[in-house]
């Protein structure tokens, strides 16, 4: 009896001991699509037996560590076939996954299992994934998918009107978004005044929005994230893709340099002008084009380098009198290394650059300003274990600001040469980020990034009594631009000014049961780099300043709580948050502030604070002939521009007034219905409150003119938005994949003509001499057809 | 110069479309509106000068009111006083007997219902038009005709130019101000473009010296209120103050400006 005792409790004793010395083994690799050798992003594999997995990062590797032994291995990703493995895992192992695309049946019926439970368990909220196709199948101007477009259709995200580039997440203004493309900073994400975007839908593998809960590997700009990232091209054989349209077209080529091993992809699109402009019998011009580049080579099964390029122009011209050009370069060459089966890096070198460039021929002088960046970025995964990820790195960027030149095209020119002074600067970010699950229901990611800028020497900085370069006239009671008392020059390496700010981010994800989480997020951010735009939505003109002695940087708290929900067996998800973000030292601009060629905009600044907070809702439909879903926010965007003494009016007297980009009620709704093999309709509809805009008050006569005089700024509202899109896509031959496939998109951009506001404004009319209030709308009903192509 | 980037706002109402609306506008209670130009024309003796107040009214209203029954009067650093007499009870106040002095500081005082109004401003001379070229192929359509009224800068000094083009077509006239930053020393112009002016149609153009406050003050308030300035690049539109201050009650400023300017009149006949 003793014995057996003995021999139970030894028994039990080292078989605590053996479970607890079970050796752990790791298996990684990467994981692509088996007909084009694309590595996919976000892919979940998982171990049911262990109710453990891992997802692919932005480069398609996992890693994934299980105890010794024996297992079933599911790897799931929408819109491809489930994979089901053995895995016999005695060691370290190195495996590769090649997925295939799920051939789409009316009836078919996705077999999700555990797969969404993964996602709602991620601490990671306030984001929003859009793969190319989704973005493809929105109806958007002209039939040309759009990005920009695309992302508006989600909750917290809008723009500031029809004809304005850019957009606003969550109430916050549109320099506060970060826009890369392969790691690259993109500065303007538009051409044609927002007509389009700048990336090319053919080129793009998946795009990342963060509204919030931003991970600490990203900063500079505090609103959002958006991450875009290209293709490799196809590295088993020749691809085209291809569409001409009614004013763009496009193609795609891809292929492999060396089979499995390296590929290239180069994308270019045009669009053709005389049937933008309405026609004047002359000869106005506006297009733009734009290339798409990459070159990617696995070096061997450690290492793999990419080199990307991006170079955008939009041309604008009328006749000779004037010619505008504008865009963006990018040059980016990045080496993935793993430095072990659990540790993962990347490291980037990039080149960025923003180009502005006006020609006015009949005052004969040329304009050319813009922005160029350096930029080193290293950043580590390191996938220490199922429960822990730890993510860390560094980034340095150095920033050359060329606010304008201006010099006489022709020896006539009553112009004289002038430049702007060049500003420099150097801005660095360390950061680490952990991602832990704590336990079955309790994921938590949290992390510091630690940035700094410095605002490196340039000539002619000015000096002003006080340090004050804009004085508050009492006798006026305005603001005006105070005069420079003296000049500094100073050497490149001289350090003006410094700034360092911790940037604490927390998130964190309580699963309630297997179809529904809370989720809770505060995250720290700030932004060195502000856009200086006097209108209410960015122009092409608009110029990027760096924080120095006279510009605080921008520096955000945003907290955000929402509710996650899988139902009806994944068939539906819905997703509620709320949010609250303050911000200080949001600049605005003294009334009659003039900004172009402004060689000193500290003395038309001043100093004031914003906040916005919002409710927002998304319910999906995520299968079935009929997908979509309908996204509302309700939201409210101020910003307060106080005096600095109490005996100062600020601007709008102290008072709260809206930002520009402020909506109230914002509703998109997006439908994809699947008619038959051949035809699929697509629809969207939106409405949204009015854009905030000052309205005059009264009039008068001056100088034998009438003036309206305006009061309370943005304390009226333009007519609510609203339009609705559809589109039709045909394709004559659905069961064809391979070899010559092609489809019709016929599609019509705001189908009952709605004349949406851009602006309203108060004129007297020139010949009848009465008031009058002028809507102006940009795009009325806009039918058009595209064919598309692929081989 | 910097108005030239206003013209952006001309494109992008060329692929949009404008219509007239009715709109519902707040209202406020009437301001005083001081029109007090002072402008001596080269070649005559400036003594003849008029000053025009007026209140505000509701925007779609058809006309404003005239402002009656006040003082005025205009003293130099002298202390020289010159007395503005209302014509019956339309609100213009005359004066005779004025002394135009170039570089002089004057200053405005108006006595209305009880509350003093004053400003004051320095008078500034200006370039003469030395001539005018016309393109009968100008404009943004390029099928417009647009005068060129060129005069030359003075180099030595800082100057702003205030432009008027009077011609029958439009009901109001054309104002434009400038800036010698980006043109000192040289032979610049004044521009002026219309689709409909014809052989024969006499344009009046008016070159007043003005300083940069007067400058600062009509550039935004040409940007709020004339054809170029809108569209999508407005800038946000506030109350535009002029130079003048409610000494009383200062709640209750006053809009409008006090200018004191030697205007170069020239006559032309289109070609």
């Amino acid at each position: 009896m003793r014995n057996s005792l003995t021999y139970l409790f030894l028994g039990s004793f080292l078989n605590i001991f053996i479970l607890q010395a079970q050796e752990k083994f790791t298996i990684n690799g990467s994981i692509t699509d088996q007909q084009s050798n694309e590595t996919l992003i976000d892919v979940n594999i998982i171990v049911p037996e262990l109710n453990t997995g891992a997802t692919t990062n932005e480069y398609g590797f996992y890693s994934l560590t299980l105890p010794k032994g024996t297992y079933k291995i599911v790897i799931s990703y929408l819109g491809y076939k489930n994979l089901i493995e053995n895995i016999d895992l005695n060691n370290n192992l190195t495996k590769d996954f090649q997925l295939s695309e799920a051939l789409e049946n009316l009836d078919e019926v996705v077999i999700t299992e555990n797969v969404e439970k993964l996602n709602i368990s991620n601490p990671q909220m306030s984001v929003n994934s859009l793969t190319a196709k989704t973005i493809k199948q929105l109806p958007v101007v002209l039939g040309e998918a759009d990005v920009i477009k695309a992302i508006t259709l989600l909750p917290g995200v809008s723009n500031a009107g029809e004809s304005s580039s850019g957009f606003n997440v969550r109430g916050g203004a549109a320099d506060q978004n970060l826009i890369l493309l392969d790691e690259a900073t993109i500065y303007n994400s538009s051409h044609l005044f927002g007509l389009f975007s700048v990336f090319n839908p053919d080129a793009i593998k998946d795009l990342k929005l963060f509204k919030g809960g931003i991970p600490s590997r990203y900063g500079g700009r505090v609103s959002s994230v958006l991450d875009i990232y290209q293709k490799e091209g196809n590295s088993n054989k020749f691809q085209a893709n291809g569409g001409i349209g009614v004013v763009a077209s496009r193609l795609l080529v891809e292929g492999p340099i060396k089979k499995e091993k390296g590929s290239f992809l180069l994308g270019g699109r045009s669009s053709y002008a005389h049937l933008f402009l309405p026609l004047f019998d002359n000869d106005n011009i506006a297009y733009f084009y734009d290339l798409n580049t990459k070159l990617s080579y696995k070096l061997n099964s450690k290492n793999n380098i990419y080199l990307s390029g991006y170079f955008g122009r939009d041309v604008f011209s009328i006749g000779d009198t004037f010619e505008n050009t504008y865009g963006n370069a990018v040059l980016n060459f990045r080496w993935n290394h793993l430095f072990s089966e659990k540790l993962f890096s990347n490291l980037s070198l990039i080149y960025s650059d923003y180009y502005y460039g006006l020609n006015l021929g009949f005052v004969e002088f040329n304009w050319n300003s813009g922005i160029q960046n350096f930029n080193v970025k290293y950043d580590f995964k390191h996938y220490l274990n199922n429960k822990l990820k730890l993510f860390y790195g560094l980034n340095s960027i150095y920033y050359k600001f060329n606010p304008g030149k201006i010099e006489p095209s022709s020896e006539t020119s009553g112009i004289n040469l002038f430049k702007l002074t060049d500003k420099y600067a150097f801005e660095n970010a360390f950061y680490f980020d952990v991602e832990q699950q704590i336990n079955q229901n309790i994921e938590l990611s949290y992390g510091l990034r630690f940035s700094s800028f410095l605002r490196l020497g340039q000539n002619e900085l000015n000096t002003y009594e006080n340090n004050q370069p804009v004085i508050f006239n009492e006798d006026l009671q305005i603001y005006e631009s105070a005069e420079a008392n003296g000049v500094n020059t100073y050497k490149r390496g001289h350090v003006i000014k410094t700034f360092q700010n911790l940037e604490p981010r927390f998130s964190i994800a309580y699963q309630l049961n297997n179809q529904s989480s809370v989720k809770a997020s505060y995250n720290r951010m700030s932004q060195y780099l502000h856009l200086l735009s006097n209108t209410s939505s960015p122009t092409p003109l608009d110029v990027w300043a760096p924080s120095g002695k006279y510009i605080k940087p921008q520096l955000l708290n945003q907290i955000a709580i929402g509710y996650f929900k899988n139902f009806d067996n994944d068939t539906y998800s819905l997703e509620l948050e709320s949010f609250y973000k303050s911000i200080k030292n949001r600049i605005d601009y003294i009334d009659g502030a003039d900004l172009i060629a402004n060689n000193a905009i500290e003395q038309v600044i001043l100093n004031g604070k914003a906040r916005a907070y919002g409710l927002e809702l998304l319910l999906r439909k995520n299968q079935g002939k009929l997908k979509g879903w309908l996204a509302y926010t309700l939201s409210k965007s101020e910003q307060q521009t106080a005096g600095r003494t109490p005996n100062e009016l600020g601007i709008n007297n102290g008072n709260w007034y809206f930002t520009p980009y402020d909506k109230t009620h914002d509703i998109s709704i997006t439908g994809n219905y699947k008619l038959s093999n051949k035809w699929e309709l697509n629809s969207n509809f939106l409405f949204q409150t009015g854009q905030p805009t000052t309205f005059p008050v009264g009039q008068y006569q001056y100088n034998g003119i009438t003036i309206a005089n305006f009061s309370n700024r943005n304390a009226n509202r333009l007519p609510a938005y609203h339009r609705l899109d559809v589109s039709l896509n045909y394709t004559p031959k659905p069961d064809k994949k391979q070899g010559y496939q092609s489809y019709w998109v016929f599609s019509v951009y705001n189908l009952y003509n709605r004349k949406n506001a851009s602006s309203i404004t108060f004129r007297e009319n020139r010949n009848t001499g009465n008031n009058e209030a002028i809507r102006l709308s940009i795009f009325g009903v806009i039918p058009s057809i595209s064919y598309n192509f692929k081989f | 110069m910097k108005k030239l980037f206003l013209i952006f706002s001309l494109i992008i109402v060329t692929t949009g479309c404008e219509d007239v609306i009715d709109v519902d506008v707040p209202s406020e209670n009437p301001r005083l509106v001081i029109d007090a130009s002072i402008n001596w024309f080269k070649g005559t003796t400036g003594a003849e000068q008029e000053i025009k107040l007026s209140l505000t009214a509701p925007y779609f209203e058809d006309s404003v009111s005239p402002a009656t029954g006040a003082q005025i009067q205009i003293e130099n650093s002298s202390n020289q006083v010159f007395i503005f007499n209302e014509d019956s009870n339309t609100g213009i106040y005359k004066n005779n007997g004025f002394i135009p002095v170039i570089n002089e500081t004057y200053i405005l005082t108006i006595n209305y219902q009880g509350e003093i109004f004053t400003g004051s401003e320095t008078f500034k001379s200006v370039s003469s038009i030395n001539f005018v070229e016309q393109n009968d192929n100008g404009g943004f359509s390029g099928n417009e005709t647009e005068l060129k009224a060129y005069y030359t800068d003075p180099a030595d000094e800082e100057n702003y130019y205030f432009f008027e083009f009077i011609s029958d077509i439009p009901v109001i006239p054309t104002l434009e101000v400038y800036k010698d930053e980006f043109t000192n020393g040289n032979q610049i112009f004044g521009f002026y473009t219309e689709e409909e002016l014809t052989t024969g149609d006499q344009v009046v153009i008016r070159n007043y010296g003005i300083s940069i406050e007067f400058y600062n003050f009509m550039f935004v308030l040409l940007q709020q209120n004339s054809e170029e300035g809108g569209g999508p690049f407005e800038t946000q539109p506030a109350t535009v103050r002029g130079n003048c201050i409610n000494q009383t009650n200062s709640e209750n400023y006053p809009l409008g400006y006090f200018r004191l300017s030697q205007v170069d009149e020239f006559l032309y006949t289109v070609q």
